[in-house]
């Protein structure tokens, strides 16, 4: 590197050596690192490390559920699984409205085509369905 | 006076670095700024049009849908301006969609492949055909999202599905010894159940640390070494405050989906032996008859190459490649050579096929 930075004018710099340096060092830990990982060795230490967490934190974690949920009744204030009860109903609103859309897309692709198959003198329509409902909301 | 201002230079330097350093690491940049339009939604996803800049007679007459992985958001596809394969995707004449899969909540850690696969996407799909007016359709599948795809694709054969791409999908799991993430979750050492008792999803945090902690040097310390080595250079900063932005926007996966992963695919392999069932459907890859490339990532530590080939030789598709790119899991498609390597080869088989 400096032969190069001679080469080309500059003054060496001194930095840079330490930096290839440091790049190589890196290197090397970095390929150590990515064998030691895949190892049943760090497989069976995270595991372990996971495994102590849970255990102890669950019993703190179930004792806040039940007070959060005590607490929660006593001010007549809807709790998580109210909430996940209530998400299930509007996603399901929401799958009927979609087939109810997909049946609407049906329809009026069956309309649409005995008037284009007749009409032969109108090209056919290249416009996209949802295009067509903007259009028919802005007409009324 | 001038021997405080030598003194007192280096200093300022330094303390000016390290303003910028912070300023980077602290900073979210604006990213997924290609226009698109809301066509769809259904729970927490959502699927985006991208508004087309080539004119219609100009344009591939059959639409693209891109499906993402569940854990992470999509717009690793649309990163900026400039270094955006949505961008590209556009430009070079496709009707571009996107599928979001969006943030689940504890409401959904019931959700799993069997809801994913038959009920968000193939409504996705139908809304996309009736918007683009069209009944056949390319689609992309990235990473878990190629998971996705492939299951589709082999459960609803006549869909309409043309062309199919997958990149860096994990969908062959036989090679266990390969496989950094099939070690870790092994059921000797990792208890899923208490997991998933515990948070009901996998946390966005947990699954951001598994994928670092593949190559924990790199990711770790490199990463913003490079940062620091390049702090006054104005475009690295972007770019790296860009991927920053992504890759510290965690998402959690559905618990019922987390559990298929690593009961039904690391630890038994059931996709590629043909045992997955859906919804009470096998999963047959030899009904996949779709045009096929698939992408793997020669440096990839979280979908290694040996987890992409297999499917060719399973699948029924007459027309399929391999296509192999130098980088690694993100970098093949976000990184500083996709837009010469990995984009225009997808642009160009897509092409061909898209007439």
């Amino acid at each position: 590197m400096s032969d190069e930075q001679a080469a080309n004018g500059k003054p060496p710099d001194p930095v840079e050596a330490f930096r290839d340096l440091r790049d190589n060092y890196l290197d090397a830990w970095a390929k150590a690192m990515v064998q030691t990982v895949n190892t049943d060795a760090y497989a069976r230490t995270t595991g372990t490390v996971l495994d102590t967490y849970l255990s102890a934190s669950s019993p703190f974690r179930e004792a806040v559920e039940k007070a959060m949920l005590r607490v929660l009744e006593q001010l007549s204030m809807p709790s998580r699984a109210d909430f996940v009860a209530l998400a299930d109903r509007v996603t399901n609103i929401e799958m009927h409205l979609d087939d109810m859309d997909a049946k609407l897309d049906r329809i009026e692709k069956l309309l649409t085509k005995p008037a284009t198959a007749s009409s032969s003198r109108n090209p056919r329509s290249t416009v996209p369905s949802h295009q067509k409902k903007q259009k028919a909301k802005g007409a009324k | 006076m001038p021997e405080a201002a030598v003194i007192a230079g280096p200093f300022t330097d330094m303390v000016g670095k390290l303003t910028a350093f912070n300023k980077a690491l602290t900073t979210k940049t604006t990213i997924a700024q290609t226009p698109k339009e809301l066509v769809w939604a259904l729970n927490k996803a959502k699927l985006y049009r991208y508004i087309p800049v080539v004119p219609k007679e100009k344009r591939h007459p059959v639409p693209l849908l891109l499906v993402f992985a569940l854990m992470s958001r999509p717009y690793i596809l649309d990163l900026r301006p400039g270094h955006s394969f949505v961008e590209y995707m556009v430009n070079s004449g496709y009707d571009l969609y996107l599928l979001d899969w969006g943030v689940p909540g504890p409401e959904d850690k019931n959700l799993k492949f069997d809801d994913y696969c038959l009920d968000y996407l193939p409504r996705a799909i139908r809304k996309m055909k009736s918007v683009s007016g069209v009944e056949e359709f390319s689609m992309l599948g990235w990473c878990i999202g190629a998971i996705l795809s492939t299951i589709y694709s082999c459960l609803r054969p006549d869909d309409g599905l043309r062309n199919l791409i997958l990149l860096t999908a994990p969908l062959d799991f036989s090679n266990k010894e390969n496989i950094t993430f099939a070690r870790w979750t092994d059921e000797r050492y990792f208890d899923i159940d208490k997991l998933l008792a515990a948070f009901g999803n996998m946390p966005g945090e947990m699954i951001d640390y598994g994928a670092r902690a593949l190559k924990p040097v790199e990711n770790y310390i490199v990463n913003y070494l490079k940062l620091w080595d390049n702090i006054e250079n104005p475009q690295v900063i972007e770019a790296w405050q860009a991927m920053n932005t992504w890759v510290t926007d965690n998402i959690p996966m559905t618990g019922g989906t987390f559990r298929q992963l690593i009961v039904d695919l690391y630890r038994n392999d059931r996709l590629m032996r043909g045992e997955m069932m859906i919804r009470g459907e096998r999963v047959d890859l030899s009904r996949l008859r779709a045009n096929l490339l698939t992408v793997i990532a020669e440096g990839d530590h979280i979908t290694p190459p040996c987890q992409s080939k297999a499917i060719l030789s399973k699948v029924g598709s007459k027309d399929k490649e391999l296509f192999s790119v130098p980088g690694g899991h993100i970098g093949i498609m976000a990184g500083s050579g996709a837009n010469k390597r990995t984009w225009p080869k997808v642009d160009s088989w897509l092409a061909g096929r898209s007439k």
